[in-house]
């Protein structure tokens, strides 16, 4: 039988659990004023977590 | 215009004509009821009940998930199924509308209901049914557990409805009517309660449970967020629920009476925000609100919410909760014997004497 095949999702999951000190600066930059949140608000932050996220997905 | 003689000659004709228009109404033969929606009016759509059948039968595909995942609706049943000890009736035939995977006909089978150790054992609810009619649109959702040994211990049929929004049984059919975890996927709430209180014998009862208030309120905001911040606009992920205080008027207007509403909170720790996704869609929760962005959310939408939803809600130990308020709801059908509540003022005893004393 065919090992289970690995949803995307759980790919992805993998990958973002290891960018966890990016996500809290994000989730931080975010959260300091989260009643006036715009577009590209914390687009500086995303980017370093979205560059983390990248490197972690190419190593797996 | 006799009116007009009660304002002095100095008042403008014009004003007591306007003080004139209330008083034809009030004083008219005809006094006017509270305002309802009139018969025969659309019904707001908020639901695509097509997109939520195939959600659900998807969903029961995949057995082994959905059997893991389905953890939430067995102890919701279980909760609403042990309120039954408090009635001590027998139920000859009972309908379970939106019956998922049998939840009930499961919960009803436990050997033991009761959850106070202190208490003597009760035995099975499971023994005091007739008859129990289990009612659902998804048939690969009602059949996934027509096999297991819970299926010889309760005389129960599974009925694959067209449209759980329509109830197609005879006018008082049943002793009790259970619901659990469906009724908040209908569109037409009001209408489905008056459907349930007409199938019902009279001075039978309905109970039902249901995701309300602020169910999920942390997977909502945070998707709200991240939406906002990375496109700078947002649709929905999260259905509208009803509200607790809602319920209560909902099923007096569906002619209930001796009407009861509580809820409680179950909160679940997730490893992460895909987790708790992958449990939703496992059990056919997930999105289904008309007028959603259609196809899957964007990756960078999802890479910000889970940042967004640890940094705002998650746990010490680097988990994230997510809440699920169920309410409770139970209403009799109106009956000529039925017990009625005491007229106002009628008391002799005055709850502050009792309540101090204590």
């Amino acid at each position: 039988m065919a090992p289970p095949r690995t949803r995307p999702i759980q790919k992805f999951a993998a990958a973002v659990s290891q960018c966890s000190p990016e996500a809290a600066v994000y989730g931080k930059c975010i959260v300091a004023d989260y009643n006036s949140v715009h577009k590209d608000k914390c687009v500086n932050e995303f980017m370093r977590l979205k560059d983390c996220y990248l490197k972690a997905s190419k190593k797996a | 215009m006799n009116c007009s003689s009660l304002y002095r000659s100095t008042v403008p004709h014009l004003r007591a004509a306007k003080f004139l228009v209330p008083t034809s109404w009030t004083t008219g033969a005809q006094r006017r009821t509270y305002a309802f929606q009139a018969a025969g009016a659309p019904i707001h759509q908020v639901f695509n009940r097509r997109t939520k059948w195939l959600q659900k039968e998807r969903a029961a595909a995949n057995v082994e998930q959905s059997r893991i995942a389905d953890f939430l609706k067995d102890e919701v049943a279980a909760r609403l199924c042990e309120r039954l000890l408090d009635i001590k009736r027998h139920y000859p035939k009972v309908l379970d509308i939106g019956a998922n995977s049998c939840n009930i006909g499961r919960a009803l089978t436990n050997p033991n209901p009761e959850p106070d150790p202190l208490l003597p054992q009760s035995g099975p609810i499971a023994s005091r049914v007739g008859h129990l009619t289990a009612a659902e649109s998804s048939a690969t959702l009602l059949y996934r557990d027509a096999e297991l040994p819970f299926n010889e211990q309760i005389n129960m049929t599974r009925e694959v409805l067209a449209d759980e929004e329509t109830i197609p049984y005879e006018a008082n059919t049943f002793d009790l009517v259970l619901s659990s975890l469906s009724l908040h996927w209908i569109n037409d709430l009001p209408g489905m309660l008056s459907q349930i209180n007409n199938v019902l014998k009279p001075d039978c009862a309905f109970m039902g449970a249901m995701m309300g208030g602020d169910s999920l309120f942390e997977l909502r905001t945070s998707l709200q967020l991240a939406e906002q911040e990375r496109r700078g606009g947002i649709s929905p992920h999260v259905s509208p629920l009803a509200d607790i205080r809602d319920c209560g008027g909902l099923l007096q207007r569906a002619r209930f009476k001796m009407v009861g509403v509580d809820f409680d909170d179950i909160v679940v720790d997730f490893p992460d925000i895909f987790a708790l996704m992958q449990d939703l869609q496992a059990t056919g929760e997930n999105n289904a609100v008309l007028g959603r962005e259609m196809g899957p959310i964007q990756r960078d939408v999802l890479l910000a919410a889970d940042a967004i939803y640890r940094e705002l809600h998650g746990n010490a130990d680097g988990t994230i909760p997510a809440t699920f308020r169920t309410i409770y709801m139970i209403g009799w059908k109106e009956a000529d014997n039925q017990a009625q509540p005491l007229p106002r003022g009628s008391g002799h005893i005055n709850l502050k004497d009792i309540l101090q004393s204590k």
